[in-house]
């Protein structure tokens, strides 16, 4: 049967190659690689990334977020009862995500928007129905704002709702008004940049109370004493005319997309930094009876 | 009962939000007094029994022995913010497919929209303007609200209620902050976005907002009531009525305050700074009811008037 | 995990918040595939629109193909396209031998060697074109002969080649060359190859030609398109890429997506509802149009409105949505968007509707108490002009003054001499200007004289009330105008009793008081016939019901007797611009023979003598209607005048109206009169200059929804979702006082709009009209402003509309006059008395003729009381008494309508002189059996014009235009489709034509032209010549 002796003489033929050392050495080390491939965490691409083995010891697992430049806002530890949701609310961390979805989708926007009288509002349409994914991006950009000046307020409510203000955190409150007041006026400066009718008018609506500004406005008290037009009052510097024209088109964009962000985030960062300085999250700390309260120092 | 107008209300695209704010505001007060109340049986609990005030853990979460009272940020923090993250990332995604962002007819100086509302978020002011001038509604009360809210941790000299929900040890400043917060500012909200028609008239939920429609409204001044017709004379009569009203207030308040013992405790650890400045914020508060009773059910407009400014 | 294990465990960190996480990322990651499903999907319903396109228009052609397939078989057959088919094969073969001997030699010799030789030479070449750029950048001498010494080495370096044998056996030789010899060879080749190209081309140019000839056969007979493009339509639907179609144009940044779902717009298959079962896909209804307004330049919203940018839905694309200010117009009155560019014009060609809503406009007498831009201007400039007149008036009454102070100053011999020099120079100035002032005032006046003329009202005027009607019927007739006359234009105003007593009463006693000629009453039987023959019944109207006969633009005279008195008639009849009483504008009153007499002239006035015996200046001596006069006779007119009183019910009764001689009432009804805005259709006494009442609709259609008064019903309309413009128009129209209901309000706080009664489609038609007056957004380019004479075609259409002469003549094919429609002219034997057809009537006639016709169509100052041209048509061409503007505009119209060059300069000179003998073979044509020419032709004889039914020979020299008249004779149908002249006349024989039928003798051996020699017979006739063929000479 000579099949079989050819098959014979080939297996021999094969056998003997794989026989030989350098392919058995060749085997091993892949051996080697396939196993290493096996504990992802322990590649050196893992390690260089991460900096520290993520075992579930505590040592790490405190490092995994000390030595993270994202987590790192947060301590190590926190107090057990902070993770409960009945206590935070989770307001200012929904807060600040929407703050950075806005951002994001923000930066998209400003690549299909010009922000000039005309134009602006031809973008729009193009927006809603060239763009790819531009009617999605516009809606959630719109509606995360919403969203944002209402999860603030909540924020807001709940702070003082536990008395979260009180010492050592007073400083932080005041931030934190000036952060809310600075996101309305992020989303009404944004109120204006489609250009339309609602816009306009909101706008409109909005500015022309600026006009009674007391001393500075040229229809407030004591204004048109101090020789306030509505060419030279506060309405005026605010719309870069006396009416709402291009350049308040221009000036509310620039505004919306650059000035407030920035000033936002600088207060931001001092907010979020505040937190952890002055101890963490605020509580749920222990209940303190009337009876406990401490005399009062004198100064 | 026209249900087209409400619904057309509802659902127009920027009214959402406070359709939404209608639900949420009500849930988190509920939620967080419910925890105040909680904590307060707690408290009492532990002033009746001292031994178990110094056992106790003095929380309403659970606590058992043996239990660290610290966790890792990582994984028992972050996973519930991740958590948050994604539902409030689903919430956004379904809201922006199914509902499109306004866009109206291209801006048109010439044809005013009528009613011609502000942001949402701004309508409180807009609707102040009902009832003051907009120096004062635009300008003035707006600047007050944020410093007052600013100074609310320098005046509040309650040591108590630090870090957890509580309603029996602050009281005052609760009771203060929810008529400000709900009873004033979202309350004026929602009064501006579904109760505000046309010409800015005031439509009952279910009424037609009908652009032609006419209303009777004779506003009278204070002082031509009582029948000054000079303007030194207004102005004094004016100036005179507002010491009253705010001695009246401040009085009352000062009874609020010191009434019952707790608070007393609390008014005499104020300095006369804080205490003024508290008057004076809560004078000024109370102003804006006062003022929309005077304005809606009595059709007064001005109390003072003066050759400058009018209120 | 917790650090030290505990009796129960710790809920934080034991608890597993996996499910919560994986079903939260679950729904976000669903949230993802919804936005994506969305956007590629949801959002972008033209891909269905585009797959089904593709699939019913696929099936469709192959349903095509056959039949086609088929038609062009049978095409094949056809004699032609076989012979032509054999030509082409003949030709083929003749060009065969020598194109291939061409193609021999250009690919077998030629081609390879060129190719076998060009890489080495190019290589050479390139290099020395490198070493030439060295040598032209090279800095010293020394380096520069350095480099030409190489060239030169390069030049003259041998290479040895392969080349291909030049015979064309395909062998190779090896041939050692240097550059210069390459290059030669190289030429050589190159030009040699050019030189066989053409010759091919030459060979085969018959070939080609005919082809060409065979393909436009084919295509001339096929109806529909060939298989091959067919074929090619089906491949382009296999490979059809489904993305957006948009049309974009950069000028206005416009972009359209229509052409996304409405796929068979511009196919060249005609596409229908039927034929792809879906309305979308249907091809544009009107391909003439797409012509003249090339989408790719216009897009497609311009005209159709709808917001073209959106593709998202129907509803977006259409503009069917609240914040969309331009939605799309609905099929009925798709015309509107005609007007938004158009908007100068009343005639619009392809736009029916929009010109029956303008018509309506202006005939109904809209603009009346609505200001339209570009309807009725006349009073307005008018009003100008006298202004401008009152003006300078006084500054030269000052002038003079002054002017009279500088004399005395002169006189005064206390004037130091110097100083009266100067004022001697000033008075002089002032004499000067004062002058200048005159002439102006001159013009003005023409100017103003002019506008008099052409200034009309759409009611009779009210000044004759006295004189004309009976006094009983005028409250009647207020009260409701359809009461007593079902067609007529007066529309139904909304009066309580008491305002139609106050304004009957104050309309009786403005009346103007006038005494009139004593008239014998005539034959109202004859009259009748006068009626019906003489072209009455081109804008009035008798009978009513289905028994109406007539034209609609003016009343229907059904009971005309009932109202007017006969001798009213009379006078009415035989010149309708006659007045009672001139009036004269500067000094707002009605002139009587008192102020003539204190003039000391006789009380006579008209167009001759229109000037105010009071201050000079022209006086309005016409009544203010379009009516003309027919140039009848006293006794045609008085019978006109007896058979119109006839015209009355019997039954008819009038109460007594005591109280419209109570003075009280005149001032109430004065105002109430100007309240209701009746001067905008009448003259009335102190009401002459009387503004606009209602709101200005130029651009109404634009006007801001909120800015159109809904009152009560702006929530039913959103509801019921007519809240738009259309709706509002269309319930206005149907209703004046529709947005009144509910409302509370007096009698004169009420809308004012009066009822119209106005049927169904014209009401669409004004719809349309007001939906497409609108503030344009499109740029001025796009606006149709022509400034040639396309122009003239504009103004022109104006003129004929404003005093409808489509009443009797056709101005455009297959439109019928009104004359065509009346029973009597439907008998053959009456044919040709019907008014003549002015299609092309600027090609047939010389302006400067028509000018004078158009004057005065008498043609003649002596005898007026027939037809200048035509004496033998019983309609008759009237007298419109046009302004010198109006003449000059339709003169120009119909030189436009017919492209024709102006001025026109008559070629009369450039005809041959005819020769004695070729005279006489002309007048024995004209005479002979053979011709008929005076058969029917007017000779000026009496006895034979009485029987004639074609023009004057005579008139022909002056009137027609010699090339159109040669062409008219060989083929007159071919010019005016009906026309009772004879066509074929004459046979072509070689190149020339000869008169077709017995010719006599002294023609034979004549080898011209025939119907030359007659057009160039006529243009040189005589009143002799006339008398020699028998006839009398014509009055002219």
């Amino acid at each position: 049967m000579p099949e079989d002796n050819g098959n014979a003489q080939e297996k021999k033929g094969l056998s003997g190659l794989l026989d030989r050392p350098e392919i058995q050495a060749l085997k091993e080390k892949v051996k080697g690689d396939v196993q290493a491939f096996k504990k992802p965490t322990k590649t050196d691409l893992f390690k260089s990334m991460f900096r520290v083995k993520h075992d579930e010891t505590p040592r790490s697992r405190a490092l995994g977020v000390l030595s993270n430049v994202f987590l790192h806002l947060h301590p190590a530890k926190v107090n057990r009862d902070a993770v409960a949701y009945n206590y935070t609310w989770g307001m200012g961390g929904i807060t600040f995500y929407l703050f950075v979805v806005l951002t994001f989708t923000g930066a998209l926007l400003m690549f299909y928007y010009h922000p000039s009288k005309i134009v602006a509002f031809r973008d729009i349409l193009y927006l809603e129905h060239d763009v790819p994914f531009g009617k999605l991006l516009r809606n959630m950009h719109r509606w995360a704002a919403h969203l944002m000046i209402i999860t603030v307020w909540l924020h807001m409510f709940r702070v003082y709702l536990t008395g979260s203000y009180k010492k050592p955190r007073e400083f932080n409150w005041l931030v934190g008004v000036i952060l809310l007041v600075l996101t309305l006026l992020l989303s009404f400066t944004g109120y204006l940049l489609p250009d339309d009718q609602l816009g306009f008018w909101a706008v409109t609506v909005g500015t022309s109370m600026a006009r009674a500004t007391p001393l500075l406005g040229h229809e407030g008290p004591f204004g048109p004493e101090l020789g306030m037009t509505q060419f030279n009052d506060v309405r005026f510097a605010l719309l870069g005319g006396s009416i709402v024209d291009s350049n308040a088109l221009l000036r509310s964009y620039i505004w919306h997309c650059i000035a407030i962000p920035i000033i936002v985030s600088t207060f931001l960062v001092v907010h979020f930094w505040r937190v952890r300085k002055d101890g963490g999250i605020s509580g749920p700390s222990p209940v303190v009876l009337e009876g406990e309260i401490k005399p009062e120092r004198k100064i | 009962m026209d249900w087209a107008q409400i619904w057309e209300i509802a659902v127009t695209p920027d009214n959402v939000p406070i359709t939404a704010l209608l639900f949420l505001a009500p849930f988190y007060t509920w939620y967080g007094l419910r925890q105040a109340f909680a904590n307060d049986r707690l408290i009492a609990q532990l002033e009746a029994s001292p031994e178990m005030a110094k056992t106790h853990h003095r929380k309403v979460q659970a606590w058992k022995p043996g239990w660290a009272r610290e966790v890792h940020t990582w994984p028992y923090l972050l996973r519930i913010e991740f958590l948050a993250l994604l539902i409030v990332t689903a919430i956004l995604m379904v809201w922006s497919i199914t509902l499109d962002a306004p866009l109206e007819e291209p801006a048109n100086p010439n044809l005013t929209m009528n009613p011609a509302k502000a942001p949402w978020y701004f309508l409180g002011l807009q609707e102040m303007l009902v009832y003051f001038d907009p120096w004062m509604a635009g300008v003035v009360l707006p600047t007050l609200i944020i410093v007052g809210l600013m100074a609310i941790p320098y005046i509040d000299a309650n040591p108590l209620g630090a870090g957890y929900y509580t309603y029996r040890q602050r009281k005052w400043a609760i009771w203060t902050f929810l008529v400000g917060f709900l009873g004033l500012w979202v309350s004026m909200v929602i009064i501006g976005t579904f109760i505000r028609g046309p010409g800015w008239m005031w439509f009952w939920p279910g009424v037609t907002w009908d652009h032609d429609r006419l209303v009777f409204e004779a506003n009278r001044d204070l002082p031509d009531l009582v029948g000054i017709t000079s303007m030194a004379g207004k102005s004094i009569f004016g100036g005179f009525v507002s010491l009253l009203y705010v001695a009246g207030a401040g009085w009352a308040f000062h009874k609020l305050i010191t009434r019952p013992g707790f608070n007393r405790k609390i008014y005499e650890r104020m300095n006369i700074l804080q205490y003024v400045t508290m008057q004076l914020l809560l004078i000024l508060m109370l102003s804006l009811p006062m003022k929309m009773l005077a304005k809606l059910v009595f059709r007064i407009k001005y109390v003072w008037i003066t050759p400058w400014f009018n209120i | 995990m917790p650090e030290t294990p505990t009796p129960e465990p710790d809920p934080v960190v034991s608890s597993s918040l996996s499910r919560a996480l994986l079903i939260s990322a679950l729904v976000v990651f669903l949230t993802l595939v919804w936005g994506i499903a969305d956007e590629t999907f949801f959002m972008r319903p033209w891909k269905r629109y585009q797959s089904r396109f593709v699939d019913k228009y696929t099936a469709h052609l192959k349903r095509l193909q056959p039949a086609q397939a088929q038609g062009e078989e049978g095409i094949h057959k056809t004699a032609t396209y076989q012979k032509l088919a054999q030509q082409i094969e003949e030709a083929k073969k003749q060009a065969a031998p020598q194109r291939a001997a061409i193609n021999k030699e250009l690919n077998e010799s030629i081609r390879p060697r060129l190719e076998s030789l060009q890489v080495k030479y190019q290589e050479v070449r390139s290099h020395i074109a490198a070493l030439t750029y060295e040598l032209e950048t090279a800095g010293g001498e020394g380096s520069k002969k350095s480099i030409r010494a190489d060239i030169e080495e390069v030049r003259k370096e041998r290479h040895d080649l392969d080349l291909v044998k030049a015979d064309g056996s395909g062998g190779v030789e090896r041939q050692e060359w240097d550059f210069a010899e390459m290059e030669r060879e190289y030429d050589r080749l190159k030009q040699r190859r050019a030189e066989l190209q053409t010759e091919v081309i030459r060979a085969s140019a018959p070939v080609s030609a005919l082809e060409r000839q065979r393909d436009a056969y084919v295509k001339e007979q096929m109806t529909g398109l060939t298989r091959e493009q067919i074929q090619g339509l089906l491949n382009k639907m296999d490979q059809f890429p489904s993305d957006i179609k948009q049309i974009h144009v950069r000028q206005i940044d416009l972009v359209d997506r229509c052409e996304s779902c409405h796929l068979g717009t511009r196919e060249p298959v005609e596409l229908t509802k039927a034929s792809l079962g879906e309305a979308v896909f249907a091809g544009h209804p009107t391909r003439d149009l797409l012509k003249i307004h090339n989408p790719e330049r216009f897009g497609c919203s311009p005209c159709h409105n709808g917001n073209g940018v959106a593709t998202t839905s129907v509803i977006k694309a259409h503009g069917y949505y609240k914040h969309w200010l331009w939605p799309l117009f609905k099929q009925e009155n798709i015309e509107a968007g005609c007007q938004q560019c158009h908007v100068r014009e009343i005639v619009t060609d392809h736009a029916e509707t929009l010109n029956q809503g303008r018509e309506l406009f202006r005939g109904r007498g809209c603009n009346g108490c609505h200001r339209f831009e570009g309807f009725d201007r006349e009073p307005e400039l008018l009003q100008a002009a006298r202004q401008q007149m009152r003006q300078i008036e006084m500054e030269r009454a000052d002038a003079e003054r002054e002017m009279a102070r500088t004399f005395q100053k002169i006189d005064d011999p206390k004037t130091p001499l110097e100083e009266a020099d100067r004022l001697k120079a000033r008075a002089d100035q002032i004499r000067v200007n004062a002058n200048r002032m005159n002439e102006r005032l001159e013009q003005l006046d023409v100017q103003a004289s002019n506008l008099m003329r052409e200034v009309k009202k759409i009611g009779p005027s009210l000044k004759e009330v006295r004189v004309k009607l009976r006094k009983e019927w005028i409250p009647v007739w207020i009260k409701d105008p359809h009461e007593f006359r079902q067609t007529t234009k007066m529309p139904t105003f909304r009066l309580s009793e008491e305002e139609i007593q106050a304004i009957a009463a104050f309309l009786w006693q403005s009346g103007v008081e006038g005494k009139l000629a004593d008239h014998p009453m005539g034959n109202a039987g004859r009259g009748k016939e006068l009626f019906e023959t003489r072209g009455c019944l081109a804008c009035h109207s008798v009978g009513e019901g289905d028994k109406l006969m007539g034209g609609t633009f003016a009343a229907n005279l059904s009971r005309v007797g009932e109202k007017t008195n006969y001798q009213y008639l009379v006078r009415w009849v035989h010149n309708p611009r006659e007045r009672t009483r001139p009036y004269c504008a500067l000094e707002k009153k009605d002139l009587g023979p008192a102020d003539y007499a204190k003039a000391g002239k006789p009380f006579r006035f008209d167009l001759a003598n229109a000037v105010c015996p009071n201050d000079g200046y022209t006086l309005q001596v016409q009544q203010m209607t379009v009516m003309p006069s027919l140039r009848l006779t006293g006794e045609e007119t008085r019978d006109i005048a007896a058979y119109l009183t006839t015209l009355k019910r019997p039954e008819a009764s009038y109460a007594a109206a005591p109280y419209l001689d109570d003075p009280q009432l005149k001032q109430k009804g004065m105002s109430l009169a100007r309240n209701y805005g009746c001067a905008g259709c009448h003259e009335i006494a102190g009401l002459e200059d009387e503004g606009r009442i209602g709101t200005e609709l130029t651009k109404e259609g634009s006007k801001p929804i909120e800015r159109l008064d809904f009152a009560l019903f702006g929530h039913p309309a959103k509801n019921e979702g007519w809240y738009n413009h259309k709706g509002f128009f269309e319930r206005k129209l149907k209703q004046p006082d529709f947005f009144d209901q509910g409302k509370v309000r007096t009698q004169l706080e009420r809308l004012k709009m009066p009822n119209f009664h106005l049927a169904g489609p014209e009401i669409n038609a004004l719809t349309t009209f007001l939906l497409g007056s609108v503030e344009s957004q499109l740029p001025e380019t796009f606006h149709y402003r022509p400034e040639d004479q396309r122009r003239d075609i504009q103004e022109g259409w104006w003129i004929v509309r404003k005093y409808n002469c489509m009443g009797c003549h056709v101005l455009r094919a297959n439109q019928p006059s009104v004359f065509m429609t009346l029973p009597r002219y439907q008998d053959p034997d009456w044919k040709e008395q019907l008014p003549p057809q002015l299609v092309g009537e600027g090609a047939r006639v010389d302006p400067n003729w028509l000018v004078r016709f158009l004057a005065n169509p008498a043609l003649s100052e002596s005898d007026t009381n027939r037809n200048g041209l035509r004496p033998y048509l019983k309609a008759r061409m009237p007298t419109f008494t046009f302004s010198e503007g109006e003449v000059d505009k339709l003169v120009r119209f119909f030189m436009a309508l017919s492209s024709q060059a102006t001025p026109y300069i008559q070629p009369k000179l450039k005809l041959e002189q005819l020769s004695e003998t070729e005279r006489t073979m002309a007048r024995q044509l004209f005479t002979s059996k053979g011709a008929p020419c005076l058969k029917c032709h007017a000779t000026g004889n009496a006895a034979h014009d009485a029987r004639a039914t074609a023009p004057n020979f005579l008139a022909a020299k002056d009137r027609l235009k010699p090339g159109w008249t040669y062409r008219w004779m060989l083929d007159p149908a071919r010019i005016a489709p009906g026309t009772s002249m004879p066509s074929e006349l004459f046979r072509r024989e070689g190149t020339r034509w000869v008169f077709n039928g017995p010719v006599p003798d002294s023609f034979k051996g004549y080898s011209k032209d025939h119907a030359d020699l007659l057009v160039r017979y006529m243009f040189q006739f005589t009143p002799e010549e006339i008398r020699r063929l028998g006839g009398g000479v014509a009055g002219n």
